[in-house]
């Protein structure tokens, strides 16, 4: 949803942007640059334009982009609200806007006319670029720019923050890019006299911003309703989750399967590691692997493998994780010919290669070593492979599941476990820092780099020492302690396997206690 | 000169013992080792830099450099988990820790403390030198990780301490040898 957000905001910015040509800033601009120094200066006067429009860019991103992380840290527990607000904002914009209401409140103020004459040129529309695209900081235009900056906020993502101001950057230096540079020699002067003189064409870019605004209250809207709290699962005694179109499967502790078709009661499957994807269901025995249908349960595909001790099922592959005395192997196995296989990780030790989770043709997996932890995704169809997230100190990744372009993990440190939900395509291949001493990004903020939220924080389960031996002084140490936890033993609760649905996180946590674990749910 | 007189002889006599007494201390203040009142964070660390980051508190590693559990000295890794030779979680007797499932707990990765404590920083730090103090009956090394920097883990001014070449010591960690002492 926040997808068609981004877009619909982004577009609606870029047509703001545009509509601020019409204001004193605007037109002083296109003359500054395209006649402050003639002809004779050409080069000048395209330099002026590219720092101009570096600058509205920057001025764009440095606005929105820091709305948008405003929003970021109201939380996602008022993230209804905020989002409802935005919503609510976009859509008296855009009211406004389609009428042609007079503008405000209005800013009364120009960007200072001496820089024109004390700086160098281009150094003058870098600034007065980033004064423009900051959008506040003069006159505006359209209704839209006030609501541009409450949809950043109600976004609560950075990443939509920028790209509204960037766009926002765009429309403010397009007409200026257009106009100045032939101001003397071209159309320029004929466009600008045109757009002085057509103050309809401006009132049109109103109206189009109404329709923009309008697509982004209901993208808002929707995305507030879907962050409605929603009845919390908790499966006792379970573990392994998997999650497709309202049904969820889990693993029962010391007994089999366990399927959930949409709140209904859970019916026993006739196998263990149960996993559903798609239309199907699959589940393991000690000789052989079952695709069935999900509502019929009649099974589809019988495949001979053994010692498989996770899986994963899409309506187009199915990929296990089986092992032998070589050690555990992750296998593709193609459903439309199951004589395509492919074979995506091994190690010879267990525990090594994650449990996998696919979604169409892509599965996620880790691979963990003590010389790296990584998220690593494999495009089934082409065999392209990518690591998504990786660090080779500091941090560990966990459990990943897949759903729609988003993937939920965990993230571990030495001082917080953290339930992460993020884009396939964010990072791809970057590696994590570890945290900085001292901050490592820790519990108690739903912040999380990179266009990712965390949906839950837990401190971390193992035992620490005080980092100071009893008897000794203990100042200057900051560096070495947690600040979401302190010594002794930790959490008493560990993160382990994941599913992604629509509207849920699935994750387990396991207890203290061997053999004690549940499934929760978590709202997105 | 003067002459000694028995009680000026005497005086003479005060006078040196004194002055011997105050050299004295000051010599045996240089030899003996360090009152413990002097330590920081832990026994033989003298100054006031702060620990390396290290996965479960106290820095203590290994000669390698890899971090061990100070209470015993058991390895961990990078998470504060207690873990085999091959890098899997184990309980406190020693077995490996495995899912609901049966499966091993994954990994996770095992750094070197003081170049790890640098990358967190955005230095590139080793360890230079080290000393070496009795501490709990077994010798220990303290063991300066140092780097070109002007501000130690704690944000003061960095010390040289025992950095080479213009590094200064940005944190501190320690190594327990099996020397008794």
């Amino acid at each position: 949803m926040l997808g068609g957000l981004a877009v619909s905001a982004a577009l609606t910015a870029v047509i703001a942007g545009i509509a601020g040509a019409w204001s004193p800033c605007g037109f002083s601009m296109v003359d500054t640059i395209g006649s402050a120094l003639g002809d004779a200066r050409r080069g000048a006067t395209l330099a002026a334009c590219a720092t101009f429009a570096l600058g509205t860019l920057l001025g764009g991103a440095i606005t929105f982009g820091s709305l948008a992380l405003l929003g970021s840290l109201v939380g996602d527990g008022v993230a209804g609200l905020r989002e409802g607000l935005g919503a609510a904002l976009a859509l008296a914009a855009a009211v406004a806007d389609w009428r042609g209401v007079r503008i405000a409140p209005q800013i009364r103020r120009q960007v200072p006319e001496r820089w024109r004459w004390t700086l160098p040129l281009p150094l003058a529309c870098a600034l007065y670029g980033v004064l423009l695209g900051l959008g506040f900081t003069t006159f505006v235009l359209a209704f839209a720019v006030w609501a541009l900056a409450g949809i950043s906020f109600a976004s609560g993502d950075p990443l939509v923050g920028v790209v509204v101001g960037l766009a926002f950057g765009a429309g403010r230096a397009l007409p200026v890019l257009w106009m100045a540079p032939g101001l003397r020699a071209g159309d320029g002067a004929r466009r600008l006299d045109e757009m002085a003189e057509a103050p309809r064409l401006w009132l049109g870019l109103r109206r189009l911003d109404a329709l923009g605004l309008g697509v982004c209250a209901l993208a808002l809207a929707g995305a507030s309703a879907s962050a409605a709290p929603i009845a919390r699962t908790r499966i006792a005694q379970a573990t392994d989750p998997s999650a497709a179109n309202g049904a969820l499967v889990w693993q029962q502790v010391g007994a089999g399967g366990l399927l959930q078709p949409n709140g209904a009661a859970p019916l026993a499957l006739p196998g263990a590691h149960p996993a559903l994807g798609g239309s199907n269901v699959a589940w393991a025995s000690p000789t052989q692997i079952t695709i069935a249908d999900r509502g019929s349960l009649q099974p589809k595909l019988v495949l001979v493998a053994s010692g498989v001790n996770a899986l994963s099922v899409s309506d187009g592959w199915v990929v296990y994780r089986d092992e032998d005395a070589q050690g555990e192997h992750l296998i593709a196995v193609s459903l439309s010919d199951p004589g395509v296989r492919r074979y995506l990780a091994g190690s010879r030790l267990a525990g090594r290669v994650g449990r996998p989770a696919l979604d169409g043709a892509s599965v996620v997996f880790t691979v963990n070593t003590p010389r790296r932890s990584a998220l690593e995704l494999v495009e089934l169809t082409g065999g392209r492979r990518r690591t998504l997230r990786a660090a080779r100190r500091g941090v560990a990744f966990f459990n990943p599941s897949l759903l729609g372009g988003r993937m939920l993990f965990e993230r571990v440190t030495r001082c917080v476990q953290q339930l992460r939900l993020g884009t396939v395509g964010g990072p791809a291949g970057a590696s994590s820092r570890s945290p900085a001493a001292g901050s490592p990004g820790v519990a108690g903020s739903s912040r999380a780099g990179r266009g990712e939220r965390v949906l839950l924080s837990l401190p971390s389960a193992v035992t620490r020492d005080p980092g100071y031996q009893r008897g000794y002084t203990h100042a200057y140490n900051s560096a070495s302690g947690c600040p979401n936890r302190g010594a002794g033993r930790g959490g008493a609760t560990q993160l382990a396997a994941t599913a992604l649905a629509a509207r849920s996180a699935y994750v387990t946590r396991l207890g203290p206690a061997a053999g004690n674990a549940e499934v929760v749910s978590v709202a997105r | 000169m003067l002459r000694r007189s028995s009680r000026r002889g005497f005086l003479e006599w005060a006078g040196a013992a004194v002055i011997a007494l105050a050299g004295g201390r000051t010599l045996v203040n240089g030899v003996l080792p360090d009152d413990a009142e002097a330590y920081t964070n832990f026994c033989g660390h003298t100054y006031t830099t702060g620990n390396c980051p290290h996965p479960t508190g106290l820095p203590r590693v290994d000669r390698h450099d890899l971090p061990l559990r100070a209470a015993d000295g058991h390895p961990v890794d990078d998470l504060g988990r207690p873990i085999d030779a091959q890098g899997h979680p184990v309980d406190a007797h020693g077995q490996v820790l495995l899912d609901p499932s049966g499966v091993p707990l994954a990994p996770a990765p095992r750094s070197k403390v003081c170049p790890a404590a640098g990358r967190s920083h955005g230095l590139e730090l080793r360890t230079d030198g080290s000393w070496y103090r009795c501490c709990g009956g077994r010798v220990r090394r303290l063991m300066d990780c140092c780097g070109y920097t002007n501000v130690r883990v704690n944000g003061d001014e960095a010390l040289v301490g025992y950095c080479y070449q213009g590094r200064h010591v940005f944190c501190v960690q320690y190594y327990e040898t099996m020397v008794p002492c």
